[in-house]
């Protein structure tokens, strides 16, 4: 993608890609959390168009990247209000629409789950049976609880939490919740069927494109080589693009039509496709009066919908993320993902680790307010430093995580008054484990070319990754092709996730391009980070290498309104070493923009289990008029180092930096976002009788 | 019907429906994917176009009141414009799906206001949105850009 085409407007997405005699796909939808589907009559649908029922797909597989729960089209039972009940393929999107009004559907509602707690009470069940996928997306040892609406539970114990507990001179135990929250990438999803000879190949945004194909192969009773997945550049995605969404039933209406098929999908129905996890975590900890943590228990439980998704995933990584980067001697977290009747709910940047340092980082400062330290000084005595031993037993290494909080309690002159300032520091970890391959080939026209899964989602990993390519090779740019991502060319990758792309690509890189200088036309590299946590005791290697970065925010409060101004946010953020240094700033200024918007406006509404706030306009995502002037941030380096991810590092820290600056003010919030109506119900709770 | 107008300066005329929206048309009829939906209802830019030097949201405007107006797009700038070399030189732009609208928006402002404040700039591009959030840098590229 070159600068040119991006500033002109010529960049082809997943939205814009054509093929002769393709039609346009809409989806109709149940409006219930939980129906039984009695019958779906399509026959009024006008024969030039093409509908796609139950009976369609009721003998084709079930679908999960992490547990298989998904089918093609909702068969006997609607699990959310928005799941797919049936879809019309025609020559325009308008057609499609217009046909989606002839279908008729009966339903019986049923009882539906809107809640966690309602969950848990478990008198309905999402899923009757809960069914591990074989996905490679399933690393990690998944924990259903059968018979209950918890799809995984993940626990670590580490020391003994009641033995801590009993040496603690202060306790705080208090409880903490994160709202859905939705992507909104500007481009939405968007993705491009055609069955050619038996193959089935797809044009769609996807930062896990060998994901996708397994799961559609399994759908469609192929073999993963006959599904081809091309990723052209996305609009944006910040997780939302993981994973099958749109593709299985758009793969099936192609096969029905006998013609490519084009989903895109409407604005309103980005809200019952994907959001982040709702979260609620309870959190106790102890520490004896000098400060020194010596205990923490953190319960904690994310909806995710009516389908897993890699929810799974997210509670394990909340179990651990939610711990902190301290050295705590005793731990105990139980960490479940639990099914309810809402839109699924998936990766969102940051993978639980906003809803973590939320509870977690605000349980810090509660803390240090009752022993009387400041906030600073409690973290700084307890982070976690080169060679000391985290949670899950690992000895952690090159970790900064001290000089981050240091770096950003200056930038808002923590030292002269600490009201109206909060600080937060953050450990994020990378898919461990996880392997990446690259390929560098000589082109015949001489130059060269670059293969790998990496996708093109703004985070300009793929630019860093030309930038290493022409290092390594003594080749300029210009020489440099890196076409799109396609599964039929490009050798395996786990996935672009978790900010791991420049880091595991980069290493894989060098090896190809040894191998390159060896055979003179191909060289393949690959790269594995080894480790992984036993879910039982959560001892092992949670990431091989982490992520660290702290905020600092300084807020001023119109106590009137309850309207919060940010007027000064900071992120300090460890880079190791710096590919692309604007690349790097954009991630950071874009993150931490992303934990403005979640901080005090994003939430994701519901009235009868609906979304009732779809649209750009209900739900709204920062401008550029909402950007403090002080919006700063640093990249921490050191020479020789690793190069480490950036894509999400600065936007956890960010809601909890905002949450401790009220606090700082007896402003104690417990939940966010940070609307007027919370901050003067906190300001009640201040005035009439002090800190709850 | 038919409409005509002038597009980045060259004459068209299509053939459209009374109900359909000027971006429709120009993404479908003109070749413009410059101009993108994304919230489809007028609050996020990412379809604005010119008509008649007004920063315009194509996704709510009918297509036959374009009949007769100078619309332009990002189609219609070459990389030497000096806004355009002012994203590129401010590396104001992630994804790029807002970047083309923004700098439609932001060529408005210049020509009514060549040397805007900060706040000018942030009121003219409150109605953009950057959901990869790139707005420092697009800030500094519209200061670059001004006289
Ligand atoms: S698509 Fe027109 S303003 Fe959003
Ligand atoms: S650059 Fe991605 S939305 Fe603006």
């Amino acid at each position: 993608m070159s600068r040119e085409s991006i500033l002109l407007g010529r960049v082809r997405y997943s939205q814009d890609r054509e093929l002769p005699g393709m039609l346009h796909a809409r989806v109709l939808r149940s409006p219930y959390p939980h129906a039984r589907i009695v019958r779906v009559d399509a026959s009024a649908v006008p024969a030039r168009a093409v509908a796609l029922t139950p009976d369609d797909v009721r003998g084709l597989g079930v679908y999960g990247c992490q547990i298989q729960d998904q089918t093609v089209l909702a068969l006997d039972r609607a699990l959310h209000a928005g799941d797919p009940v049936a879809a019309v393929a025609a020559a325009t999107p308008d057609e499609a629409e217009d046909a989606l009004a002839l279908i008729e559907v009966e339903y019986e509602e049923l009882p539906a789950v809107s809640d966690l707690e309602e969950a848990l009470a478990g008198s309905v069940l999402v899923h009757e049976r809960i069914r591990i996928s074989d996905n490679d997306a399933a690393y990690f040892g998944i924990r259903p609880e059968q018979g209950t609406n918890v799809c995984h539970r993940f626990r670590i114990l580490h020391g003994d939490f009641e033995v801590g507990l009993e040496q603690a001179d202060v306790v705080i135990e208090e409880t903490f919740r994160t709202p859905a929250a939705q992507h909104a990438p500007m481009e939405p999803h968007a993705c491009l069927a055609r069955w050619e000879g038996g193959r089935l190949e797809l044009w769609t945004g996807t930062h896990t494109p060998f994901n996708v194909r397994s799961d559609l192969a399994r759908v469609f009773g192929l073999a993963e080589e006959d599904v081809r997945v091309v990723v052209p550049p996305m609009g944006g995605s910040f997780g939302a693009k993981t994973f099958v969404h749109l593709e299985a039933l758009t793969a099936a209406l192609a096969r029905k039509a006998g013609r490519p098929v084009r989903c895109v999908l409407p604005r309103s129905e980005e809200w019952v496709t994907n959001n982040r996890h709702p979260a609620l975590l309870t959190v106790k900890i102890g520490a004896t009066a000098d400060g020194t943590l010596v205990a923490k228990r953190v319960d904690s439980w994310i909806d995710t919908g009516a389908y897993a998704d890699c929810g799974p995933g997210v509670a394990q990584k909340i179990g651990y993320s939610a711990v902190g980067p301290y050295r705590i001697p005793h731990v105990h977290v139980e960490s479940r993902c639990v099914y309810t009747n809402r839109p699924p709910n998936g990766a969102f940047r940051g993978f639980g680790a906003t809803q973590a340092a939320w509870a977690s980082e605000r349980a810090m400062d509660l803390l240090a307010d009752r022993l009387g330290l400041d906030p600073l000084e409690l973290r700084l005595r307890n982070v976690l430093r080169d060679g000391d031993v985290f949670c899950t037993g690992e000895t952690v290494r090159d970790v900064h995580f001290a000089e981050c909080l240091e770096r950003a309690a200056a930038a808002i002159d923590w030292g002269q008054g600490r009201s109206g300032k909060g600080l937060c520091v953050l450990l994020k970890g990378m898919q461990t484990p996880s392997r990446a391959q690259i390929a560098v080939e000589a082109a015949d026209g001489g130059g060269y070319t670059i293969r790998c899964a990496t996708a093109e989602l703004g985070q300009g990993s793929r630019r860093a990754l030309t930038l290493v390519a022409s290092e390594l090779l003594g080749a300029p740019l210009s020489e440099i092709s890196f076409p799109d991502p396609d599964t039929d060319i490009v050798p395996y990758d786990t996935r672009a996730t978790s900010s791991r792309s420049t880091y595991m690509m980069g290493n894989a890189l060098e090896e190809a391009v040894r191998e390159l200088r060896k055979d003179g036309r191909r060289g393949v590299g690959e790269f594995r980070n080894s480790g992984g946590l036993d879910p039982d005791t959560g001892q092992g290697v949670a990431s091989s290498h982490w992520h660290q970065g702290a905020a600092a925010a300084e807020v001023r409060v119109d106590e009137e309104t309850g309207l919060v101004e940010v007027v000064r946010l900071h992120a300090a953020v460890y880079a190791g070493r710096v590919v692309n240094p604007p690349g790097a700033e954009l991630q950071n200024e874009g993150s931490m923009i992303m934990g403005l918007g979640s901080a005090l406006f994003e939430a994701v509404s519901f009235a009868d289990g609906q979304v009732v706030n779809a649209n750009l306009s209900d739900y709204q995502i920062p401008s550029i008029a909402d950007i403090p002037d002080g919006l700063t941030h640093d990249l921490l380096t050191k020479p020789g180092a690793e190069v480490h991810g950036l894509g999400e590092t600065a936007l956890p820290p960010v809601p909890a930096a905002i949450g401790n600056a009220l606090g700082s003010l007896g402003i104690q919030t417990t939940e966010l976002p940070l609307m007027p109506e919370t901050v003067l119900a906190a300001i009640d709770r201040r005035d009439g009788g002090g800190v709850r | 019907m038919r409409v005509r107008f002038a597009l980045n300066g060259e004459p068209v005329e299509l053939d459209v429906r009374a109900d359909e929206t000027l971006l429709t048309v120009l993404r479908r009829d003109a070749g413009i994917l410059s101009a993108r939906e994304s919230c489809g209802i007028g609050v996020c830019g990412a379809c604005t176009v010119l008509v008649d030097g007004r920063p315009t949201s194509a996704c709510l405007l009918l297509a036959p009141l374009a009949d007769g107006a100078e619309v332009a797009t990002a189609e219609g700038l070459g990389p030497d414009h000096p806004v355009v070399r002012a994203f590129a030189e401010a590396h104001a732009f992630q994804c790029g799906f807002c970047t083309p609208g923004m700098i439609v928006a932001a060529t408005a402002l210049l020509a009514e206001s060549p040397s805007p404040s900060d706040a000018q700039i942030r009121h003219a591009l409150a109605g953009n949105l950057c959901r990869c959030g790139s707005y420092v840098k697009i800030l500094e590229a519209v200061r670059r850009a001004a006289a």
